[in-house]
């Protein structure tokens, strides 16, 4: 790779105020999972990277029954993976970084850093969004706080600004006959994924009719998509076999994705139609026992 | 532009370093080309194939994909680290002679390092567990079978079951 | 990659091809164009900036028009590379314009491109992605300026 300054840093403060001094010459460095691929590539050449690992202040998980779940970006996937706080509230999140990469990119790469990658086939944002998680976005200028679903803008754009870094991913509490289901398809078992899914259902005291749904998918558009006019298909009516099946046709016709070398666009939009029914099928049960 | 080179204070193998390097030096450069620890392999350019797989701080990561400066403070192990001083191999190494799980030896001390890091966590991994813990480690040659095989005696054996 | 679009433009299929074979008006219509500049008869210089994400090319190429059937059929071989060293790349291009009715061409593209280098490696998915994308902004491009310009000559 091409040579760059390196400039460590321990304090988020310190973190903005380098990057905005450098903006687009320099790259924040958390994990690197991606970013040093990118380097050794040589498709990217920053002049300065800030390392914001050793930023303690940004490696956090905390719960609280009334705000939810605050997570650092800096938690690693491993962490998040093996939390006993993310198994007991959330575990479908920890469920879904079983299979994110492998151990070892776990142990290293960051939640942050996976989301600021705004990699459309990445597991952690569909899981997130179906969960109606908010981004707290810092810099030198501004805080603010976001819906994660309007993070993404392109296959690897986000919204950040060069001179922004992302800070914290927040979850609302789960509420009373709420469902979250993760489900992923590949061809090899460790293999990339072709198609995920993550759904989340929430149920009426009834148990039957739905008050919310979210159908969000990777590796079917070029950002993490939610599948809007499928789950407004499932609100306010009561749950069966046949409106699911709507559902995920409907959620498969709302798709864009693109042929490749794993799978063609035809066989990706068959597969989220599968992968989404089964999916909102076992989000149902889940809403039913909670 | 001259590019400053950092101080970095590192454990490689049980002994503490001091090293003036260029930042972009990677974990793997380090080993390889400061180090001669040539066990550590640089394969697939994609941090994909797992074959730079070392122990840092008690976690399996790639060496490729980690900054040298990463590691700074911390504890590296490698594949050379694992005998003892007086020669006596590792039970995963005597296992994966005893089980001819590697044939051209390529991503063997990725594999090594993959299964030490998880078996010093988990002393007992059920073969399912086994195998989705070393899914980051890629071999061409064997089929995966004896590598398994091998970890598993190893896991069963510190139970005292043999 | 093998890119195949088609699509109407409401001209007179003259004035179509005359559009095509200027490197102005073309120039305008394709995203991130720097520059067209007619080398001589058969070869165009151009220069693109494109990116995706974190990742900015810029392509210098040089394309040749091999077969030329006015007002019909026009086939062009580039030969190109990033500035960046990122990769290279070599396209064949076939366009056909066919009347379909007075003032309506239907304009068909397939396009064959071989992109070697980092690049290529990054991931054929996402090139893949790009290039349709740009492709659909250009056929808008195209669409809109040739039909204004019908407009303010008619």
């Amino acid at each position: 790779m091409r040579d760059f300054e390196y400039l460590p840093t321990k304090t988020i403060h310190e973190a903005c105020s380098l990057i905005s001094q450098y903006k687009e010459e320099g790259k924040i460095l958390a994990g690197g999972q991606s970013l040093i691929t990118l380097l050794r590539q040589k498709l990217i050449s920053p002049s300065y990277l800030i390392d914001i690992k050793g930023v303690s202040e940004l490696d956090y998980l905390t719960f609280d029954e009334k705000k939810g779940l605050r997570m650092g970006a800096l938690t690693t996937h491993r962490a998040i993976e093996k939390s006993s706080l993310i198994q007991n509230r959330y575990p479908v999140l920890s469920e879904m970084e079983k299979s994110v990469a492998s151990v070892q990119t776990r142990n290293w790469g960051t939640i942050g850093g996976n989301l600021c990658s705004g990699d459309p086939i990445g597991d952690p944002a569909p899981s997130l969004i179906a969960l109606n998680a908010k981004i707290k976005i810092v810099s030198s200028r501004e805080e603010k706080t976001i819906p994660l679903a309007e993070f993404f803008t392109d296959y690897f754009t986000t919204i950040l600004e060069p001179d922004e870094i992302l800070a914290e991913i927040q979850l609302p509490p789960l509420v009373a006959h709420t469902g979250v289901v993760y489900m992923k398809f590949s061809t090899i078992e460790a293999g990339i994924k072709i198609v995920s899914t993550s759904v989340s259902m929430i149920l009426d005291s009834d148990k039957v009719t739905c008050r919310d749904a979210r159908i969000v998918m990777s590796a079917v558009a070029p950002v993490p998509f939610n599948a809007r006019k499928a789950g407004e298909l499932l609100i306010g009516k009561k749950i069966n076999d046949d409106l699911i099946a709507e559902a995920a046709q409907l959620a498969s016709e709302e798709t864009n994705p693109t042929s490749d070398v794993h799978a063609s666009a035809e066989f990706r939009r068959e597969i989220a139609k599968v992968l989404v029914r089964r999916a909102v099928k076992e989000a149902f049960e889940k809403a039913k026992k909670a | 532009m001259e590019i400053a080179k950092k101080i970095l204070k590192v454990k490689v193998n049980g002994r503490p370093y001091e090293f003036l390097i260029r930042p972009k030096t990677t974990l793997l450069q380090l080993l390889r080309n400061d180090f001669g620890l040539t066990g550590a392999k640089q394969a697939c350019m994609d941090n994909s194939c797992g074959a730079c797989t070392v122990i840092v701080d008690q976690m399996a990561v790639k060496a490729c994909s980690v900054l040298a400066l990463q590691v700074n403070g911390r504890e590296v192990t490698t594949v050379e680290g694992l005998a003892s001083r007086d020669g006596k191999l590792h039970p995963l190494q005597q296992a994966f002679l005893d089980h001819h799980a590697f044939q051209c030896g390529f991503c063997t001390p990725g594999k090594l390092m993959s299964a030490k890091a998880m078996l010093d966590e988990k002393p007992h991994p059920n073969e399912e567990e086994i195998r989705r813990d070393m899914e980051g480690n890629l071999c061409r040659c064997t089929g995966y079978t004896q590598y398994i095989d091998a970890i598993k005696a190893v896991a069963q054996k510190k139970e005292g079951s043999k | 990659m093998l890119i195949q679009e088609k699509f109407v433009v409401k001209a007179p299929i003259k004035k179509v091809w005359e559009f095509a074979m200027n490197p102005d008006e073309i120039g305008r219509c394709v995203p991130g164009c720097e520059k067209i500049e007619k080398m001589d008869e058969r070869r165009y210089l151009t220069i693109v900036h494109a990116g995706v994400g974190p990742i900015k090319v810029r392509f210098k190429f040089i394309s040749t028009i091999t077969e030329m059937d006015e007002p019909k059929h026009i086939r062009l071989e580039s030969q190109g590379e990033d500035l960046g060293k990122a990769g290279t790349f070599t396209q064949t291009s076939d366009v056909d314009l066919r009347e379909i009715a007075e003032n309506e061409v239907e304009v068909s593209y397939v396009s064959n491109i071989n992109v070697v280098g980092r690049l290529a490696t990054f991931g054929e998915r996402v090139m893949r992605a790009q290039a349709k994308k740009i492709g659909e902004q250009f056929i808008r491009s195209f669409k809109e300026r040739i039909e204004a310009k019908k407009e303010i000559t008619a």
